[in-house]
Formats: structure tokens, sequence, C-alpha cells
């Protein structure tokens, strides 16, 4: 730290992110010999390191949150907004005691080291304690900047740590928390206020920035499948014999669109010789990946492990905790030189399952394959070669894998493939076959298991070859209609439209979900997902593109770059903003009848369990019985005589199945609540559970 | 009970939606779909109907929901 004098009045106050950054400094800076002690229940080290005496602290997240002054939580339009300790803002968030640890930990410093996150979020923190609970510090207190919770970068971060110049990162934040406070606060309660004037009990409806877009995305893709209409078309393959060995080619036109002419096609080629008329051989490089930023790993997370973009986040900041990987909320795809190549290698070639391949490149020239993205802060995500002092939990350990074996997979020569491709005559019909198969595995030496590449054996064929024609086949097919976003797909569309921030676009797709916007894995858009859309096109319409949002992240973009605009952004919010809200109150009874319809929709949709097995007429609904408040199955046509009756489980969310019992075609449920969902079929008679009696 | 002079609002014939005409713009957007797609089905199979085109598109799992209740919907007419 430039400027560390001997012995001050006080001592240096470093404020990091969380309790484990903490411990980590602590124990890197005194080389273990730092003990904790407690202050106001808030875990704080002191030791002497460069003969300065240190007190290491730590928030737990963020500290303070943006909020309205007023106690009413049904007032809006809200403007008016402060910094406040969280746990005013939100019950529960134990953010009290630690900002009283840490003022009283201030009072007795003289110079101040902010060592939280370097990232917008981080800073943020990190500035808001500093100016809040340190008594405007924000602006002396020195830097510590560093990617990685190894020894050697915690000091050399510490021995940097210089003054922290305009800020801008942090304005940046604040700016980001101001606005989102602001269209979030607005608009859910605009929406919530309208539902509840329709008589409903009050439910949350909210609309963020980032959520509105996101959902619309997902919306118009809804009803592009809803309304999908297949068309037919025919695809022909043919077999082709020479000797005992017989080979499969698809016609070289992919779509026949009549099956008129598919039958002739068919019929010109029955018993026909055919030659193959070309055999062509190409040799392609396929060039090792780009170390991966947070959305590639995401994305490779989800095709891999079927991990959700939030829990491959959660698997990471623990690995990072761990010292294991680096800061893995960056965008860069690039590992500058000061990565210090040889020395993770080193470290990798120290745990069994990579030592052979680690060995292997610490031989050769250490150039990694570099993309585009890139990150001021942090570079892309790597091991730090540090070994695990705990296995790790199972996503972590499949997390830990994928970075280890990505960033060696940077380091490997490009694999080769053959492809071979074959063309074969039947008169003036022509068929096709392409075989490709990886011939040099380079990279994927040490990325096989998640490449996905498949190799598929060329057939021995030359030119000229002549064949029989065994058969040919013409499969009657239908368009596909588009598919649905998952999370994965959905934080690349919110990637390339630039909306959102590496750090919140996986909570952002949580809350779509928990909103109840949109359901399963496939994330199908419910009907209250289409009405909040519908509404926000129809009363407010900038809410639910993109170009507003993207607009706003430019801008906060700037001020990142800058450091200023800040204020100029937070006018311009305020003034859009208004314009939005006044569509919305116009049209309150308006907005609350549809929101309504759907709200009683979505409800009715989870009532519905199919149709009765008893009356063959009616339907299967969840009922509650007014004397008891029991829930059962009973019969829409009860009023008409039928008497189809069960009972259910009294405690869990009953989901439909989707399908009929294959026992005694009564619906099947889900029921959650417990450790883990179960199906049932709702019939008490079932012959499945007579079965199980016996 | 509605009150006098106060627009009633036209529900879709297959869900609670307001309807533009008698159909709301999601299941208007499904018999669009419908009637953009049966001259191809009718070039792809030579002589198709109407009905056994309907019967056909809504027995097809590839048809969405909103088409499938419209497609039964006309079918039925």
């Amino acid at each position: 730290m430039p400027g560390r004098t001997p012995r001050q009045a006080g001592y240096t106050l470093v404020v990091c992110e969380k309790p484990d950054v903490a411990r980590r400094v602590s124990e890197a800076l005194s080389d273990g010999s730092a003990t904790g002690s407690t202050v106001d229940g808030t875990t704080v080290f002191r030791f002497v390191w460069g003969g300065e005496q240190l007190v290491v602290c730590s928030a737990q997240g963020h500290l303070y949150a943006v909020s309205d002054p007023f106690e009413e939580r049904t007032v809006y339009p809200i403007f008016d907004l402060e910094w406040y300790p969280s746990d005013l803002v939100e019950a529960g968030a134990g953010a009290g005691r630690r900002v009283a640890a840490i003022r009283k930990l201030a009072e007795g410093a003289s110079k101040f080291v902010n060592a939280c996150d370097l990232d917008v979020e981080g800073e943020t923190i990190g500035y808001n304690i500093l100016r809040y609970a340190c008594g405007g510090k924000e602006e002396e207190a020195l830097r510590a900047k560093f990617s990685t919770l190894t020894k050697e970068d915690l000091v050399t971060a510490f021995r940097e740590a210089a003054s922290q110049g305009a800020q801008g990162m942090a304005r940046a934040g604040r700016a980001r928390h101001a606005i989102d406070f602001v269209w979030g606060i607005n608009l859910s309660r605009a929406l919530s206020q309208s539902a509840l004037g329709s008589g409903r009990r009050f439910r949350t409806v909210s609309i963020g920035r980032v959520q509105g877009p996101s959902l619309n995305f997902l919306v118009e893709r809804e009803r592009e499948i809803r309304t999908f209409v297949p068309v037919p078309f025919w695809k022909l393959s043919g077999t082709f014999g020479r000797g005992g060995a017989k080979l499969v080619a698809e016609y070289s036109r992919e779509r026949i669109l009549t099956k008129s002419e598919a039958e002739e096609v068919k019929s010109e080629c029955a018993d026909r010789e055919a030659i193959a008329t070309k055999v062509a051989k190409i040799t392609v490089l396929v060039p090792p990946p780009s170390p991966f930023n947070i959305g590639d790993l995401q994305r490779e997370a989800y095709r891999a492990f079927g991990l959700l973009p939030v829990r491959t986040m959660q698997a990471a900041e623990k690995l990072y905790l761990d010292a294991l990987i680096s800061y893995p909320r960056t965008g860069s795809q690039r590992l500058p030189p000061s990565t210090g190549f040889a020395r993770i290698l080193r470290g990798l070639s120290g745990l069994p399952q990579y030592s052979v391949e680690a060995n292997e490149l610490l031989r050769g020239e250490l150039r990694p394959a570099q993309g585009t993205g890139t990150d001021l802060a942090h570079p892309a995500i790597h091991p730090t070669g540090e070994k695990p002092r705990r296995a790790p939990q199972s996503a972590e350990a499949s997390i830990f894998d994928l970075v280890v074996r990505r960033f060696l997979s940077t380091f490997g020569p490009p694999a080769r493939r053959e492809a071979v491709r074959v063309e074969i005559s039947v008169g003036a019909h022509k068929f096709t076959l392409v075989a490709a198969r990886t011939v040099f595995l380079g990279w994927l030496a040490y990325y096989r298991k998640y490449s996905g590449l498949k190799d598929l054996d060329a057939p021995r064929v030359e030119e000229g070859d002549r064949f029989k024609v065994a058969k040919v086949e013409a499969s009657e097919s239908f368009d596909q209609p588009q598919r649905r976003y998952n999370q994965a797909t959905l934080l690349g569309r919110m990637e390339s439209e630039r909306i959102g921030t590496k750090a919140t676009r996986a909570d952002i797709i949580s809350t779509l979900v928990e909103r109840g916007y949109v359901e399963g894995q496939s994330m199908e858009v419910t009907d209250l997902g289409l009405a909040v859309i519908e509404i926000m096109k129809k009363y407010a319409p900038p809410i639910a593109t993109t170009e507003l949002t993207r607009k706003t992240e430019g801008e906060l973009e700037a001020v990142e770059e800058d450091g200023i605009g800040d204020a100029d952004l937070m006018r311009s919010t305020i003034r859009s903003m208004s314009e939005q809200l006044l569509g919305l109150i116009a049209n309150e009874e308006e907005v609350g009848r549809e929101l309504d319809r759907a709200l009683t929709s979505s409800a009715g949709a989870q009532d519905f369990l199919g149709p009765c097995p008893v009356c063959k007429d009616g339907t299967l609904r969840v009922v509650r019985s007014v004397r008891t408040k029991k829930r059962f199955v009973g019969c829409s046509n009860y009023p008409s005589g039928c008497r189809a009756s069960a009972p259910l489980p009294q405690r869990g969310t009953i989901k439909v199945a989707g399908n009929a019992c294959a026992h005694c075609s009564w619906p099947m449920v889900h029921v959650m609540g417990g450790r883990r969902p179960w199906k049932l079929c709702v019939n008490p008679s079932c012959p499945s559970k007579a079965r199980r009696r016996a | 009970m509605s009150v006098e002079g106060e627009a009633k609002s036209v529900k879709c014939l297959l869900c609670s939606r307001d309807a533009v005409s008698e159909l709301c713009r999601y299941h208007l957007q499904g018999k669009e779909s419908l009637e953009t797609a049966y001259p191809h089905w009718v070039k792809a199979y030579g002589i198709l109907g109407w009905k056994d085109y309907l019967d056909r598109v809504k027995r097809n799992v590839q048809t969405g929901q909103w088409a499938k209740e419209t497609a039964e919907m006309l079918a039925g007419r």
C-alpha cells in the first residue's frame, strides 16, 4: 500500500465483501497467524502486516439498499428514494448488527481499504459501507484489486493498493440500483394495485426493467409455438448394396414438398443401378475454444450437466471463495500472460486427475486461445492451481472439472477431423452420405467428454463404384415449431440483446419462475405471464421492449467508464417512468380486469385435473370442502349427479401431471412440498394400489 | 349485473379473453396460421378438403395449442 507509514494513530480497516474473503485475506497477509474475534457478532481479524496494524472485517453482500421513505407499501408513484441499511428495507436481512460493528471499528481507524469484489456490485457494496458506516471515507479509501483468493494474488493486491479514482463502477452500480428500484416499485405497485382493485386478495405482480423485455422474449416465442400449424413434407433415403456391404444415404433435396413427387422419385429409383459419382475428402481444423466467461460457463454447464444458470453461479462462487478458481462474474474470454499459466499448470499437475495433461502442456509453449469478450476488471475464468482443501460438492466438482478442462484445452493445438462426402447417383437423382471422424485429438484430448463431437466412420467407396438400389424410402415429416427457451438459451438471448448484467441475468430468470410467469424446465409461459406482457404492450409499450432497457444499459456503461452522468441518467429515468405510469394509472380498471382474468385462469388451470373417467362428460377438479376446508377431487358434473370423488393429500402443492393413469384412466398428479415430489393416481380404487395393498 | 350504458366486452368463443371479432387475438392468430397452411397441405397431398385438413391438423402433435383449439371449433361448424 503506497504511502504506508510505520505506525499511525489508528489502524487500517479493511472492508471485504464476504466473511470467507475476510478470512482468506487475513490468512494470506498474516501467514496464517491472524486470529478472529467478534465485534457485535461480526468476525474481525487483527494482525500486523508490513509494520501496520490491520483490522479486517466484512459485509455479507449488500448492507445498504435503496428504498422509499413511506411506511405505506401501496403508495406510488415513488421518485423519492434513499439508501438505508438493508434490514430496514427487508426484514431479516441481518445487516443492522454488521453495520453497527463496522461503524464501531471505523471510529478507531485512520486508514481504509476497500477489498470488496472488483465488479459493479462489489464496488457498490464497498462504496456504501465506506460512505455510510465509515463516515464518508469512500473517496479517501485505497482499493485492493484481485481476481483470485490465492495468497500470491492477495499479497500483490494489498502491496499495490491505490487510490480509487473516479469510482465509475460504484457510481454506475448505485445508479443501476436506484433506476431498477424506480422501475420495479412503481410498475409492480401499479400492477398489484390494479389487481387488488378487482376484488382479489393482494398478490405481487411485478415487472422490472430487465424482467419486462426478458418475459417478452418468452411470450413472443410462446405465441409462435401455440399458433403454429405444421406443413407436411417428405424425406427420402436410399439403401445401396455392394457385395455384402450396405450404404444408407439421404436424398440430395432435404424436403420434398408433395407426396406425388416423393412417390415419383421412389419409383424412378427402384431396382436401378447406382454409381458413386463423387467422393470428396476434406480435412477440417477445429480450433481450441476460448476460455470461459460467466455466460459461456453457465450455458456449457446447462448443456453438459443440466445445471440451471443460477446454480452454476452459486457453485462457481463457492469455488472462488475456496480459492480454486478465479472470480467468476467476468465477461472476459481472454487470459493475459500475467495469469501465470505455468504456475497454475504446476499446481494442477499435483491433482491426480489432471497431472498427465498438465505435465504434457508444461513441456510446450503456453499460449492460450483467446476469445473476443473483454472485461476491464477480471480475466476469463480459470483454475488457480490450488489443491482443494476438501472434496467439492457434486455441482461444484462438476463446475471445477469443466473450468479446469476448458483451461487446459485452450492451450491445445487444433483438432483435425476428416470428413468424407459421397455422392451416389441413380439416373438424375442424387443421394449424399457424409461421415466425419477425429484423426488428431489436439485440444480435444483435454475436453473430449464435454465437446459433443461424434465420430462416424466413412465407408470405403471410390468414385465409379457401382451399387444396387436395395430400397428407397419416403417418410412423411412435418415442420417443427420453434423450441421454447430454456434458462440457458434465454440467458444467451439476454446477453446478445445486451440487457441485464452478467451478475444479474440468472437471478432475473429465477424471478420469472418465482412470480409464476413461466413454468417448467422448458419455461412455458403461463396465462399470467401472457397477461402481464399484453398489459404492458397496450398501456406502457416501452416496458416490454428492449430499446429503453438497452438505452439505459448503454448510459450505465458510460457512467461506469467516465464516473459521471449518473444524476442525468436518474432524471431521464424518472421522466420516462412517469410517462409509462400515466398509461397504467389511466387504465387501472381495465388492467385490473385483465390481470384478474389471468390470475383466475392460472388458478383454474392448476385446479383442472382432467376428464372425468366416470361420467365421461365432466372434468375432475380440485375442490375445497366448505365445512372442513379440506381439498379433494370432485367432478364438475356433481350437480347433474356424477359422484366421482377422491381424497387428496392435504399438504404440498398439487400439480397436474398431464397424463392419465395407465391402469384406471384417472388423472395423475404431482404432489410437491416434501423432500421430493411424488406422482399419484388420484383414484383411491386404482388397481395398481390394490396390488400394492395386497 | 351490468350497469346501463357500460360497454360489455365480447369474450372469445374459446377462452375468456376479450374477443376481437368472435375470437381473441391469440385464437385469431391460430386461425390465420390454419388458413395460411391450408394451401400447402392441399399441394402436398393433392386433394384435401377443409374439414379433413382440420381433422389432421388437430391430431398433429406439432400443432400449437391455440391453433388446435381453433381447428376443433372450425371443424365443428
